[in-house]
């Protein structure tokens, strides 16, 4: 079964280049521009894991990790933050938000492929 | 396009939003300095450009904006107060970002030039004013920082424009200075005491004439060469200190000092200087002096009411204050900003739409100019004829510039593939060169626009398929190193566009089979090597077994060969297993106006691109006779395949006691069409058929003639493939 993958972040080129990486991959992809957007998509959608950007517009990474970890069907999707990596302690934040792992950008397409089989639910 | 290079060229679109963003804001941010809404949205701007730069890779991008954002992360926190200095220095920030933003759009592979490169050192030496606050300085930059330094050291200019090693002083004394009670003279008596006046040359222009002269006004200026050890030019100053109210003074250091300077400015341990303190700090400036031009920038702003304020650096060049040398040392700027301005008086531009409608009225007044014509001729008044002729003359003419205005060359798109080659061989792990040819060749901008995918198409084919792996390419003794060539050049009245490679060339025994088994052709059928290589333009067709991730995702060549087709082109291949394959894509020149030659056919009017046509001759009624089974004639020893077009295109009316054979030529194959009438020559405003005859074979598009009839365009290409094949059929 293809497994599907949201990607959320503000940057559309961003957006583009993990979608082209994954769908290449056999991954079925959402695109979502910020954590609001994203919570409507989620709406009434399986995905497998989530990758989300830390800084955003309307409503940013930490804050939408933990409006999904309230969500119950979707309480249990692992999420991968898709930042910089600069501030230690947004990183705890996340951490304690529920947040699986942390790929710095840039990444490259192993790194990304790798963090995604690795955690896509089954 | 590729998937990578459309996602790159939304990182350029979204970076310009972003930076358009970020302008606002930092605007909105000056007359609101605790808006936290819009620094947040700048910050986040940076954060993204550079993010999304990061992963393409553009690392000078990274590079600078990481500072930036730094800068911003700590005004976010509160750590560096809004003012507006930091506005102006982040406003440069984000215009410079889009520089660099730019050039890469313009050309990926470009690195940045070094006033670019300056520009950004300059910049970055301003932030780190903003950074060194904390101890925490970015390490990611000083690797870049010193490499742009020693940049800027070998573009600076090796020599001032003080011929001597002296100092220069200029004297402006004011009118009053005689009444006041100080002697000009003893001013320069006292300098000799610092050092040796070399050289003074007295200035008396602005003396009146002598009934107009108050003896008690001074009226002189001097110039002074001067030149002392150990001397400053703080202390060149203090000598006019009481004359200073009203006298202006220039004081330029002299010419070995320049080049210190400049190395001074360079080697500065303090970053937190802006320009003006640093040409203090080296001594160039003195403090006095930049407050008077500081003073001087204020006043400027407040009377040009402008937004940006007129840049430090030229209000002192103005002033002569400090030399120009200097300046561009320090700020890198002026000449950037110069350039540009000579640039924009060269290039114009306009939006396509003007463009076009200039087109298609030089179109209509073509027509009309044949309409002109032709009544002229029925009057048959000589004078008028003969006026009628010098207007059509220059019709043609501006007609010919009209459309040399959308002629660009292709290098553009080609230098586009330097980057695409790198990736792709990197990606796919085969070392592959590309080689350009014909990048001054030019073409219809819509062309061009157009012949980018397709390009990328056959690009990606020839280094995905072409290109053997490096130990297969070395077993069969050719070097390790791959090639792509892309050419261009003109051939008859289309420019052709070569995609080729060195790699193994078409299999053809494997394109037969496949064509087989997907039933394009059947086992009886006798093809040329052409045609065989011509099936994989066919839909459907596919010999790679290895699907990769680059070519041989559904879009196939029958893509390539429809758009092109769209472009009123044709495409070939040419191939030699073991040595390579070039793909030829030929193009009409112009999309818009032709030189047309008129051919009669019963009532019908029809009309070839004169390019095309290589001569005309007449059907004798022997060989009339002759030909009344076969569709060939004997031109000259070799056989000359033809179509009579009034059966080709069913015109009724009585056949014309003579007819002409005109001998029509396109990629390296000849025939003839039969016709009843020749008229000539005439401009042809190429007019597209409608949706409905899409589907005709033989005819490409209709123009207007004179009369306002229609004639339509002969597909000429389309009629030689037509007249060889029905030949090559007979014979067999």
């Amino acid at each position: 079964m293809t497994k599907t993958i949201m990607i959320v972040d503000d940057s559309a080129s961003t957006r583009q280049l993990v979608n082209i990486v994954l769908s290449g991959a056999g991954y079925e992809v959402i695109e979502c521009s910020e954590g609001k957007d994203a919570l409507n998509k989620l709406i009434g959608q399986k995905v497998h894991l989530i990758i989300s950007d830390v800084n955003m517009p309307i409503m940013d990474g930490i804050t939408f990790v933990k409006a999904v970890r309230k969500l119950p069907e979707h309480k249990f999707v692992p999420i991968v933050m898709l930042s910089m990596g600069l501030v230690r302690s947004s990183r705890e934040q996340a951490r304690e938000a529920g947040v699986k792992a942390w790929i710095t950008k840039p990444f490259d397409k192993p790194q990304l492929l790798d963090a995604v089989s690795r955690f896509a639910l089954p | 396009m590729s998937e990578l290079d459309q996602a790159l060229q939304t990182f350029f679109v979204e970076s310009r939003e972003l930076l358009e963003a970020m302008e606002e804001s930092l605007l909105t941010l000056e007359s609101e300095p605790d808006d936290k809404e819009a620094i947040g949205a700048i910050f986040r701007a940076a954060h993204t450009i550079k993010g999304s730069g990061g992963l393409f890779g553009l690392n000078g991008i990274v590079a600078f904006t990481h500072v930036v954002e730094n800068v911003l992360d700590r005004v976010r926190s509160d750590e560096i107060p809004v003012n507006g200095d930091l506005i102006a220095l982040l406003l440069s920030c984000r215009d410079h970002i889009g520089m660099l933003v730019e050039q890469v759009a313009a050309d990926a592979s470009a690195e940045p030039d070094n006033e670019t490169l300056a520009t950004g050192v300059m910049l970055l030496n301003q932030l780190k004013s903003y950074q060194t606050a904390t101890k925490e300085t970015a390490p990611a930059v000083s690797k870049t920082n010193v490499k742009a330094e020693s940049q800027v050291m070998t573009t600076l200019p090796s020599g001032g424009k003080v011929e001597s090693g002296h100092w220069h002083i200029s004297l402006r004394f004011g009118r009053d200075v005689l009444r006041n009670g100080m002697d000009p003279l003893a001013f320069i008596r006292y300098l000799d005491n610092l050092g040796e006046i070399v050289h003074v040359a007295m200035l008396p222009d602005a003396m009146p004439f002598p009934p107009d002269m108050d003896p008690e006004s001074c009226y002189l200026g001097f110039e002074i060469d001067f030149h002392g050890d150990n001397v400053d030019k703080a202390t060149i100053e203090g000598v006019f200190e009481f004359v200073r109210e009203d006298c202006s003074i220039r004081i330029l250091p002299p010419h070995s000092r320049i080049e210190e300077y400049i190395q001074f400015i360079n080697d500065l341990p303090e970053n937190k200087i802006a320009l003006g303190e640093l040409l203090v700090n080296c001594g160039s400036l003195t403090r006095k002096e930049l407050e008077e031009a500081l003073h001087l920038q204020e006043k400027l702003r407040v009377e040009s009411d402008q937004e940006a304020s007129p840049m430090l650096g030229d209000i002192l060049v103005k002033q002569g204050v400090v030399q120009p040398e200097l300046i561009e040392a320090a700020l890198g700027k002026q000449k950037v900003a110069k350039e540009n301005k000579v640039q924009e008086s060269k290039l114009i531009r306009i939006q396509a739409e003007k463009l076009d409608q200039l087109i298609n009225l030089v179109g209509e007044m073509v027509i009309a100019g044949a309409a002109t014509s032709l009544l002229a001729q029925r009057t048959r008044d000589p004078a008028l004829t003969e006026s009628t002729s010098t207007l059509s003359r220059l019709v043609e003419e501006i007609r010919d510039s009209a459309l040399q205005l959308r002629m660009v060359q292709i290098g553009e798109t080609f230098s586009r593939f330097n980057r695409v080659v790198r990736d792709v061989s990197k990606e796919i792990g085969k070392e592959i060169g590309l080689s350009i040819g014909g990048a001054e060749t030019e073409l219809d901008k819509s062309v061009v626009e157009k012949i980018g995918d397709p390009l990328m198409h056959l690009v990606r084919n020839s280094m995905d398929h072409g290109i053997e792996k490096a130990d297969v390419r070395v077993k069969r003794g050719k070097p390790a190193k791959g090639t792509v060539h892309l050419n261009a050049y003109h051939e008859s009245s289309s420019i052709v566009v070569e995609v080729g490679d060195d790699g193994g060339g078409l299999n053809r025994e494997r394109i037969l089979a496949k064509a087989l088994e997907k039933g394009l052709i059947t086992a009886n059928q006798v093809l040329s090597d052409k045609e065989i290589y011509g099936l994989i333009f066919e839909a459907g067709f596919s010999t790679a077994e290895a699907v990769t991730n680059l070519s041989g995702r559904g879009v196939g060549m029958d893509v390539v060969r429809r758009n092109i087709e769209a472009l009123r082109g044709t495409v070939e291949i040419d191939s030699r297993e073991g040595v390579g394959t070039t793909v030829k894509i030929r193009l009409p020149l112009t999309l818009a106006i032709i030189d047309g030659f008129l051919l009669g056919v019963g009532s019908a009017s029809y009309v070839v691109p004169l390019d095309m046509v290589m001569e005309c001759i007449e059907l004798t009624e022997a060989e009339r006779q002759l030909t009344r089974e076969n569709n060939y004639i004997n031109l000259r020893g070799t056989v000359l395949p033809f179509i009579r077009l009034r059966e080709q295109f069913r015109e009724d009316g009585k056949i014309s006691r003579r007819e002409n054979i005109v001998v029509v030529h396109y990629a390296g194959q000849k025939a003839g069409l039969v016709v009843d009438e020749l008229m000539g020559e005439f401009q042809t405003v190429i007019k597209p058929l409608g949706k409905l005859f899409e589907n005709l074979k033989g005819v490409s598009g209709s123009t207007i003639l004179g009369s306002g009839e229609v004639a339509l365009i002969l597909d000429v290409p389309a009629l030689i493939q037509r007249a060889v094949n029905v030949e090559s059929r007979a014979v067999l």
